[in-house]
């Protein structure tokens, strides 16, 4: 079903490439405050931006769900008319929420690295740019492990939405 | 295989009581094809609902296969629809970001059966219904009857007993309806499927048994 849940989040291609551009953004910025306040470089203001974003990180989980359970509620009562229980489309829903963060995750991994490798290319032609290491793999890491704990939220408010979806709805006429 | 005995259901709107159902008795047996027919607001449609265990009965028993379902929870409800009954919507609820194979599929998603396995069933369940040629489309690429016939495919992928369908055909033109119509004839006849067809249309000539409803009421069963 997981695999079901990650072919559902890419064929919602608006929704998911705008959450996961916004999750990129939110980790890079947490992971950057983080690194910055670990480093003693903004004081205390480099925390109080880290505390911002996992704010916004929240919010934007429980956004979310919210959309992928209203937005789809008939999807939902039509799934739970051929047999599905709350739990199943739970678990599609709550990967969908899982995956949209891990793609994020992933490139902010991926545009780390590549800066990583060119500083270090353009190193070798003497060409110094600092910092070599634009973000420590460490707060990154840190960041994405908050972030998809702070899913958990998300997934209690899916399962509530879900269980109030009646199958009934999926019978009723469009626009009724 | 389906029994409805004595069975009431009342709803509430704007203020007013509607009576939808009233002390109805019935029995479907299997392999019936069952045409429940009557005009807008007769309680058609709440009986279907009842039948399948979507809504509940104020009073009454809903006897399917011998177990009173109006009691039953919720995730037995689930386990029955997934295992025993198959749907056809009026407005085919098909996942737009699904192909119609992918549509098909769905039924078996939360079941332990390997992926090509499913796969296997779709197929079939495609062919049945002369749509394999259409099986990577999206439901925005067909046609009212094509998405419909998805439909169908999607209620018999996993053989179910009975096939409940509201409304089935009241978004088709006359010609795809009759294709619909046959095509639910003929998996009643090769596939011994039970169908209750409910509509406020006459098409009581591809039911091996007709029940006519007013004002919550069965009226004639012939």
């Amino acid at each position: 079903m997981w695999r079901k849940a990650i072919l559902l989040s890419l064929r919602e291609k608006k929704v998911f490439t705008v959450f996961t551009l916004i999750y990129m953004t939110l980790i890079f910025l947490t992971s950057l405050f983080i690194d910055l306040g670990l480093d003693g470089q903004l004081g205390q203001l480099a925390w109080y931006f880290v505390l911002i974003f996992f704010g916004v990180s929240l919010f934007l989980s429980l956004l979310y769900a919210w959309i992928l359970v209203s937005r789809k509620r008939r999807v939902w009562a039509t799934f739970k008319c051929i047999g599905y229980t709350n739990k199943n489309i739970l678990v599609l829903v709550s990967g969908m929420i899982f995956f949209t963060t891990l793609v994020g995750f992933f490139v902010v991994i991926e545009v780390l690295f590549h800066y990583a490798a060119a500083v270090a290319y353009l190193t070798q032609a003497s060409i110094v740019i600092e910092p070599k290491v634009l973000i420590d793999l460490v707060p990154v890491v840190t960041t994405s492990a908050i972030f998809i704990g702070v899913q958990i939220l998300a997934f209690f408010l899916a399962y509530r939405k879900v269980l109030k979806v009646r199958p009934i709805i999926a019978l009723k006429k469009v626009g009724e | 295989m389906i029994e409805a005995i004595d069975v009431n259901k009342e709803y509430r709107r704007a203020g007013a009581i509607i009576r939808a159902l009233a002390d109805v008795n019935l029995k479907i047996r299997s392999g019936e094809f069952a045409v429940i027919q009557g005009p807008t607001g007769c309680g058609k449609s709440t009986l279907l609902n009842v039948l399948s265990g979507l809504d509940l009965p104020d009073s009454g028993r809903i006897i399917f296969d011998g177990e009173n379902i109006a009691r039953a929870t919720e995730d037995r409800l689930s386990r029955l629809r997934r295992q025993k009954i198959g749907f056809i919507f009026q407005d085919f609820n098909l996942v737009n970001t699904l192909t119609a194979i992918e549509n098909v599929e769905a039924v078996l998603w939360p079941t332990v059966l390997r992926q090509k396995e499913i796969e296997n069933r779709a197929i079939t369940a495609l062919r049945d219904v002369d749509l394999l040629d259409r099986k990577d489309h999206f439901p925005v690429q067909m046609s009212g009857g094509e998405q419909q016939r998805c439909g169908i495919a999607r209620a018999i992928i996993h053989r179910p007993r009975v096939i409940l369908a509201d409304e089935a055909t009241g978004n088709l033109d006359p010609e795809s309806e009759k294709q619909v119509m046959d095509l639910l004839q003929k998996i009643n006849k090769d596939m011994e499927t039970t169908i209750i067809f409910v509509t406020h249309r006459d098409l009581s000539q591809y039911g091996t048994k007709t029940i006519r409803m007013d004002k919550g009421r069965i009226t004639k069963v012939q």
